[in-house]
């Protein structure tokens, strides 16, 4: 009875241990963010001023006779005050209690630059709405919808039709074509790059243009592809053979079989797809270099990277650049990391 | 003999199938690898085009005694063998942490460690420079500092340098961690209670269960992020560089060649060379594949 007892609490202690600590190491791990979180929401005047706290704070200020002044902290006999600084003056200074106004000057003795400005706690959405007034966020959103959009059927449906071409038939040589198809996943992107940069450039002039970010997803991806064959494998032949009795071709079977069972991994490699092209800047810096108005988000504002100064004008490029990819990561996490599933790369 | 002709039209309709993906492996990847291979037979630069000239395998031999590819090369070896054995085993840990039903949130968790893979490299470079920046930053004065550890050298020292190449990993471990995570959701209960009855312990049934069943994943795993270190994109597009180095020494010399230099022909030698280096090594695991990683019986469909 005893024993069972303290089982159950150790049980219990052993598993709030595990709680805090998965929670520390997350938060631990995301750390950084907040770092842009908090940085990107302060003003200008925070970064050049040392006093300034770590959290988004502006100095207070108050009214006396008309005219604004600093608030400080000023030690005196009675204790600490917060007082309006009216007449700074290196040997002695002058101040008003800003909830009594009427009581009069209150003279300080010391260097006033010594005090602590008071702070108070203040957000200010500058550095965002600077970004928003220097770019065009309508041209960007529609050049970014285009390339993702875009991409994105074209990734789906060819890698879709080519993972239940690798899954379901008797394809000749197909394995030997499926390992080069694995293959391809580890390619360095760099050994092709030469010849179709100049195909796609000089003999197609696409410098400028939003095909060569586009044409070559319509051809699929390989490791999609390899994500796609997986799961349809998985899925049991029984119901297809009952279909094809029906009368049903290779087609219909695909849609009215296979993607209702398969659908969450499509989904996951939709996403994926998604996350992939929203960040992508390597073709984009390169083919669009002579068309900077057709850049997409990511690679436009990294585009003008070299002209970005202050901190929070940086975490708020930053954010910007995430916002939208953090965003449905969350609203799909219910099936997002379930839909990934690799049993093995053989045959 | 009727059965035999219907096989022959299902992988008719099958090869239809795959024809998108063949064509552009055809034409985006087999083509563009034979002419690049013909392009560093040369010498061609952007900056003198005209001057182009057949120079055989010259590119090949300068390449041999080319110190800086070397170098390179060394370094690349230095931040695989630094950085892809820590992302997996980090990616396995939170993974197998992850799976743990007594976990309150853990899908939240899940998507929280992966959050940072989707972030754009031009984002992530951000943060982490101004978060570590040993002046303004955050590194220092919340956490070294507090914690009594010596500061944050800055990225223009050799050890700050190797730091932040680590931590820039440990955000890069998304892809792995996600198909690792989906392939212990996949690990059949029922192994996990029969060893249990067998009065099993947890590291037993980690070592002795979980590994063995996931080993694909982590073999795919291993594959991805290696093909990172040569600065390859599979489903994460990391394109940082930091002035001080990025996470592809080799990849950052031969882009260095390329647009810098615009020695077309050197560069595409360079990147020959890389490639045949990671067929190598991936024929290597490949063939290292068939001891370790495990393949359920029966699923040869």
């Amino acid at each position: 009875m005893n024993r069972k007892r303290s089982l159950r609490l150790w049980d219990i202690t052993g598993v709030t241990l595990i709680n805090v600590l998965v929670l520390l190491v997350v938060v631990a791990y995301l750390f950084p963010i907040s770092y842009m979180l908090v940085t990107a929401v302060k003003g200008d005047s925070q970064f050049s001023d040392a006093n300034a706290p770590l959290w988004p704070a502006r100095t207070v200020t108050g009214t006396y006779a008309g005219e604004e002044y600093p608030l400080y902290r000023v030690p005196l006999e009675e204790g600490e005050r917060e007082l309006l600084l009216v007449t700074p003056r290196r040997g002695a200074s002058e101040f008003v209690d800003p909830d009594d106004v009427d009581g009069g000057i209150i003279a300080w003795e010391g260097n006033w630059r010594t005090l602590e400005p008071v702070y108070a706690f203040h957000l200010t959405f500058d550095a965002f709405t600077d970004w928003f007034d220097e770019l065009d966020f309508g041209r960007i959103g529609r050049n970014t919808a285009i390339v993702v959009g875009l991409t994105e059927v074209g990734v789906l449906i060819t890698s879709i039709l080519v993972a239940y071409g690798f899954a379901r038939f008797p394809i000749p040589r197909g394995d030997l074509l499926f390992l080069i198809l694995i293959g391809t996943i580890i390619l360095p992107e760099k050994v092709t790059l030469i010849p179709t940069y100049f195909t796609f450039v000089r003999l197609f002039d696409w410098q400028g243009t939003w095909y060569p970010l586009i044409v070559p997803f319509w051809f699929g991806s390989a490791v999609l592809i390899f994500l796609l064959r997986q799961n349809f494998r998985t899925i049991p032949r029984e119901l297809e053979e009952a279909a094809m009795l029906d009368g049903a071709g290779p087609l219909r079977i695909l849609t009215s079989v296979i993607l209702p069972l398969a659908w969450p991994t499509v989904v996951t490699v939709a996403l994926l797809h998604f996350f992939f092209i929203w960040n992508e800047t390597r073709l984009a810096t390169l083919y669009l270099l002579s068309a900077p108005d057709k850049h997409p988000l990511v690679s436009g504002m990294m585009a003008r990277g070299g002209f970005v100064s202050g901190a929070n004008n940086v975490q708020a490029r930053a954010l910007i650049t995430m916002i939208v990819p953090a965003t449905i990561l969350f609203l799909s996490q219910r099936f997002f990391m379930r839909g990934v599933q690799v049993t093995g790369l053989e045959r | 003999m009727r059965h035999a002709g219907y096989h022959a039209q299902r992988g008719r309709i099958g090869l239809l199938l795959i024809a998108p993906w063949l064509i552009g492996f055809l034409l985006l990847k087999l083509l563009p690898i034979a002419a690049s291979f013909v392009f560093s037979l040369t010498d061609f630069n952007m900056l003198k085009p005209q001057n182009t000239r057949f120079v055989g395998l010259a590119n090949y031999a300068i390449l041999l005694r080319d110190e800086t590819l070397w170098a390179a090369l060394f370094s690349t070896a230095g931040v695989a063998l630094l950085t892809v054995p820590l992302q997996l085993l980090v990616a396995l840990m939170l993974a197998a942490l992850l799976s743990k039903p007594s976990i309150v949130g853990r899908n939240l968790y899940r998507t929280l460690i992966f959050l940072p893979s989707i972030i754009p490299g031009i984002a992530v470079f951000s943060i982490w420079a101004g978060f570590i920046d040993p002046a303004s930053g955050w590194l220092n004065r919340l956490i070294m500092e507090p914690l009594n550890l010596p500061p944050y050298p800055g990225v223009n020292s050799e050890s700050g340098r190797n730091a932040l190449l680590i931590l820039l990993s440990l955000w890069n471990i998304g892809p792995a961690f996600l198909i690792m995570s989906g392939a212990m959701l996949g690990v059949p209960k029922e192994l996990y209670e029969a060893a249990r009855v067998d009065g099993a312990g947890p590291l037993y049934r980690l070592l002795n269960i979980t590994l063995p069943v996931i080993s694909p994943a982590i073999f795919f795993s291993l594959l991805i992020s290696l093909i990172t270190v040569f600065g390859g994109t599979v489903l994460l597009d990391r394109n940082i560089t930091f002035s001080s180095g990025g996470q592809s020494p080799i990849d950052d010399y031969i882009t260095y060649m390329m647009f810098s230099r615009q020695a077309l022909g050197y560069a595409a030698a360079l990147a020959w060379t890389m490639f045949v280096i990671v067929i190598g090594i991936t024929v290597y695991l490949f063939r290292s594949a068939e001891r370790w990683v495990y393949y359920p019986v029966g699923d040869s469909s």
